[in-house]
């Protein structure tokens, strides 16, 4: 009996001893370097991000920057949090991580003399009036449409929801093979996108945009109220589907097919943003001119066109780092002029430094215009966290597909699962 | 078995006793990386946590709201009617293929090389494959139709019977090649003079199979079995890459629901409906369990 | 037997032939779609590919899949082992000698075969930087061949209760102890199921990119699957780059497979298992 337990026990040592002495031995000696982990989810940028964390290293042999790139960011980044490791820097941000206090007060930063002022309010957190975070560029989504069919047909920007229609049903007649307007509804968030700029839109149309934030952040936007947001949204995509001018598959295409349908012209207007206008120009190189920019209508009559206008390419400093010093040194080597410049370039976005002069995209001309003579509306940074577009995407499948009795039950289950979403973050 | 042990400890008592605790260091290693991560999840069960604030400790709340969590119970209904399918079709089609596999004939190695192939390849890559080839009206298949006159503008991604049904054929298609290389290591292990010895007493090719194949297989039949239960009803990834759960939720699997809800700031009650799914695997692999044991007992 | 068999091999062709286009269509598209210019997306995929062979040598580069090979060879190959020594000891002792603590351990092992991995994220992840197995090898060796554990030890002890127990005790009789039977009677035996281990298993490890994706975060060490992961963007994915990654990715394990089923048959040939 013994031997029985001290064999036992033996085994059971050595085993617990190779798996604790394991990891020391992979631990390395550590010099004197300040470490910071730069954590980023855009995948546009590696290249990019990497030949710059090079160059920054070799101008501070004292700074190692640890850059990790992940494409499941959202997901990491979480992870990393729940076991306590936020990253020195992070362009992941969302409302939540601000609220916990996860990170740094940015608000007297010398950067914010250069950046826009419109994208320094957009940055500001609203319950503390705080900078947590900072935009170095700015994104715009709306409805791209093919130059050359519109000016044949002699179409032009759509002012309201009668005028889209009516510019959708004259491709239609002219081209009866021709999608008027394309949607990958596979790809749920392509959908979801619909809600965050047509609906969420007329929401801040008609609150301006620091009501709107304010009332997403206290729930006070009825979705369902009879003939309201929602109901009117429904009943509009519905008007689109049982008068053809969207695809007949618009549930299962996707994303990809539909910046093809874009790229071949099969597909006239597509409801997309900036993001999509280099990989339309790789499908067919022909596109470089031929891709328009225009404004969407509102859903709700009375109001004017939008187009959405917002922030992009975020940076947070988590509150807790161990060498700010460092933080801010390679953040400031970031933000130089020429290097925004080509950060610009290589994402294709405008910039919102001021003293940046970048030649980001063929569409250049018509984004000024749109921001200048259509209502510009900002991402819904402050709807519930747990409420992704992926989520309302689906309800627009539902929608599509015909599960609702009507669209007002459409409205009721949105603001269902905006109010389920708002009580789990609150 | 037992007594057989005790009387040769018995005769050589110096043998020692290393071999009874051979398995506790594989317990050792599954306890670090596995069980003490597992007791920290299955506490998170019991809490209110959005993946980064401190946790607010609620009791069984999170499995009550399981219950009324319509999407959650339709999750349950899609995953089961899958692996209804999925399952047994696996296991049909893996060991009709092991068994023409286990012929001589020239290639055979090859055929069984590429037969195993799917398994190989990331299902994430290969449902996105599949999703080109058979994507609803632009799918390579419905084009390819279209050009010959087999024109059609059904949409099977729109019903989410149908839509499962291509999902279980693809799942089938990939992993077919697994389960037949269980089958075959089975079958292999039937010595052959037991077909010889069957063959000299004239017995047919069906009674061949049941009387000396079946019952040699049946490890290999219980480890499919089992495995193929546990696999079809955590399915995932050939869900995400064909439907991504739609149209609205109508294809979504529990694991999908699970990995959507830890992410989506409901990382508490992830974990509660991930031990719920465990008790929904663990029925029928414990009836599975109790049929083979009786089995191998008779 | 032999001559029945015979018999029927010429049927059975076409019917192989039906069966294993079925499984290479797909792959055929794959190889399509890595062969595939930028232009055109994948609207344009016919039967006849573009033959863009440039793809390759780009996802190469892009992907840095050399390295990303190198990895992935390093730790398929140390979680394999791994897993190897562990299961097969668990197993050979669950099957022979149903002891309270060797039932206890294998029910404690199939019940963990049903339980989702991802519940077990956050504190594994904790536990790894505790331990600082962030960005190491030895990690994610433990991690996977953890995860492979209950199946591997329910493949050994299932096959092990079908090898008839009077060969280890005929060597024990000739002065053998149960450990050395073990090692050098039964352990021979075990050639086939030690194959299916190893393909089973090793597939999974080498395509593991739900513990990879937390574990390794530096170039470093990325494994293929992450490499893969590269191409897939936040907004689509560069359809090409990732099918040529994918392909070459998929070329050791192809080879892994081919290896170990020849040793997977000849394991049983030479085997001295017979009733």
């Amino acid at each position: 009996m013994k031997k029985k337990t001290y064999l036992g026990k033996l085994s059971v040592l050595i085993t617990l001893l190779v798996v604790i002495l394991l990891p020391l031995g992979a631990q390395g000696a550590k010099g004197t370097q300040d470490n910071i982990s730069y954590f980023s989810g855009r995948v546009e940028t590696v290249e990019w991000d990497t030949q710059q964390v090079e160059n920054f290293e070799k101008l501070n042999p004292s700074i190692k920057v640890e850059y990790e790139f992940q494409k499941d960011a959202s997901n990491v980044i979480k992870v990393k949090i729940a076991s306590g490791q936020v990253p020195d820097i992070s362009t992941v941000v969302t409302q939540d991580f601000i609220d916990t206090g996860l990170y740094m007060d940015l608000s007297d930063q010398p950067f914010w003399d250069r950046i826009l002022p419109s994208v320094k309010d957009l940055c500001t957190d609203l319950k503390t009036g705080k900078q947590y975070k900072v935009a170095t560029n700015i994104t715009m989504g709306g409805l791209f449409y093919n130059k050359q069919l519109f000016s044949e047909l002699g179409l032009k920007d759509a002012q309201n929801w009668k005028e889209f229609v009516a510019n959708l049903e004259a491709i239609k007649r002219a081209y009866p093979d021709k999608t008027p307007l394309f949607l990958g509804g596979k790809d749920s968030w392509t959908l979801g996108h619909l809600i965050e700029f047509w609906a969420h839109g007329v929401a801040k149309q008609q609150l301006g945009i620091p009501g709107s934030r304010q009332a997403f952040l206290d729930n006070a936007v009825r979705w369902d109220a009879p003939n309201g947001i929602m109901e009117n949204f429904a009943k509009a995509l519905l008007e689109l589907r049982d008068k053809h001018l969207i695809n007949a598959d618009a549930i299962t295409a996707t994303y990809d097919n539909q910046k093809e349908a874009f790229a071949s012209g099969e597909a006239a207007m597509i409801n997309q943003g900036m993001w999509v206008v280099g990989d339309i120009i790789k499908l067919n190189p022909k596109m470089e001119t031929n891709i328009g920019f225009g404004p969407f209508p509102s859903v709700v009559p009375g109001l004017k066109s939008m187009v959405l206008c917002a922030e992009d390419s975020v940076y947070a400093v988590s509150a807790t780092t161990q060498s700010p010093d460092a933080v801010f040194a390679f953040l400031e080597y970031l933000f130089q002029p020429e290097v925004q410049k080509s950060f610009s370039e290589t994402r294709g976005i405008p910039s919102s430094f001021i003293d940046v002069e970048a030649d980001w995209s063929p569409i250049k001309d018509d984004a000024t215009r749109l921001v200048n003579s259509y209502v510009n509306i900002n991402f819904s940074t402050e709807a519930p966290s747990g409420l992704s577009v992926d989520d309302t995407g689906r309800l627009i499948q539902k929608l599509l597909h015909g599960d609702y009795a009507s669209p007002a039950q459409f409205a009721k289950e949105y603001q269902k699962i905006w109010d389920s979403a708002y009580a789990t973050s609150n | 078995m037992q007594p057989a042990i005790n009387k040769h400890r018995f005769l050589h008592p110096n043998t020692g006793s290393w071999h009874r605790y051979m398995a506790v260091p594989a317990l050792v290693l599954f306890s670090l990386f596995f069980l003490y991560p597992l007791s920290r999840g299955v506490w998170t069960s019991f809490t209110a946590w959005d993946g980064f604030s401190t946790p607010k400790f609620i009791g069984l709340a999170n499995y009550k709201e399981f219950f009324q969590d319509s999407r959650a119970l339709r999750d349950i209904q899609n995953t089961v009617l899958f692996a209804l399918g999925s399952a047994p079709l696996l296991n049909i089609a893996g060991l009709l293929l092991a068994l023409l596999l286990n012929r001589t004939f020239k290639a055979r190695t090859t055929v069984r090389s590429l037969l195993y192939l799917p398994a190989v390849i990331s299902p994430m890559i290969m449902g996105s494959i599949w999703y080109l080839l058979l994507q609803p009206r632009r799918g390579l298949l419905a084009i390819l139709l279209q050009q010959i006159g087999y024109g059609s503008t059904s949409n099977w991604m729109l019903s989410g019977s149908s839509a499962m049904i291509v999902i279980v054929l693809v799942n089938v298609w990939q992993y077919a090649g697994m389960t037949m290389i269980i089958y075959l290591a089975g079958l292999q292990a039937i010595p052959i003079e037991h077909y010889e010895a069957a063959e000299l007493e004239g017995a047919s090719r069906g009674n061949i199979f049941r009387f000396i194949v079946l019952p040699q297989l049946t490890p290999a039949l219980k480890i499919n079995v089992i495995t193929n239960i546990i696999g079809s009803l955590s399915v995932f990834d050939a869900i995400l890459a064909l439907t991504d759960g739609g149209p609205g939720y109508d294809t979504e699997s529990l694991s999908i629901y699970i990995m959507r809800m830890c992410y989506g700031n409901k990382t508490g009650y992830s974990t509660a409906v991930a031990l719920i799914l465990f008790l929904i695997i663990l029925i029928p692999v414990l009836f599975s369990l109790q049929f083979f044991n009786a089995k191998e007992k008779a | 037997m032999m001559k029945k068999r015979d018999a029927l091999t010429y049927p059975l062709y076409p019917v192989v032939l039906v069966i294993a286009l079925l499984a290479l269509i797909p792959f055929f598209f794959l190889f399509v779609l890595a062969l595939k210019n930028q232009e055109g997306g994948l609207s344009s995929i016919r039967l006849i590919p573009d033959f863009n062979w440039t793809n390759f040598p780009n996802a190469w580069k892009a992907g840095d899949l050399g390295k990303a090979m190198m990895n992935s060879i390093i730790m398929t190959g140390g979680g394999i082992a791994v897993l190897i020594v562990f299961s097969a000891m668990a197993g050979y002792t669950i099957a022979r000698f149903p002891s309270v603590l060797n039932r206890i351990i294998f029910a404690i092992l199939l019940a963990c075969m049903m339980i989702p991995g991802i519940i077990n994220t956050v504190p594994l992840y904790t536990l790894l930087i505790r331990l600082r197995g962030i960005n190491t090898y030895w990690a994610m060796i433990f991690v996977m061949a953890t995860n492979a554990l209950p199946f591997s030890v329910f493949l050994y002890s299932s096959f092990i209760r079908s090898i008839p127990i009077s060969l280890e005790e005929s060597a024990i009789i000739d002065g053998c102890s149960w450990f050395g039977a073990f090692w050098r009677i039964t352990m021979p035996l075990l050639g086939p199921v030690t194959s299916s281990v190893v393909i089973l298993q090793g597939v999974g490890m080498w395509n593991n990119y739900a513990q990879a994706v937390f574990f390794l975060q530096d170039k470093a060490h990325r494994n293929i699957p992450l490499s893969i992961s590269l191409f897939f963007q936040q907004y689509g994915a560069n359809w090409p780059l990732m099918a040529a990654a994918a392909t070459l990715g998929l070329l050791p394990a192809v080879l892994m497979f081919i290896f170990f089923q020849k040793f997977f048959i000849s394991g049983i040939t030479t085997g001295s298992i017979k009733g």
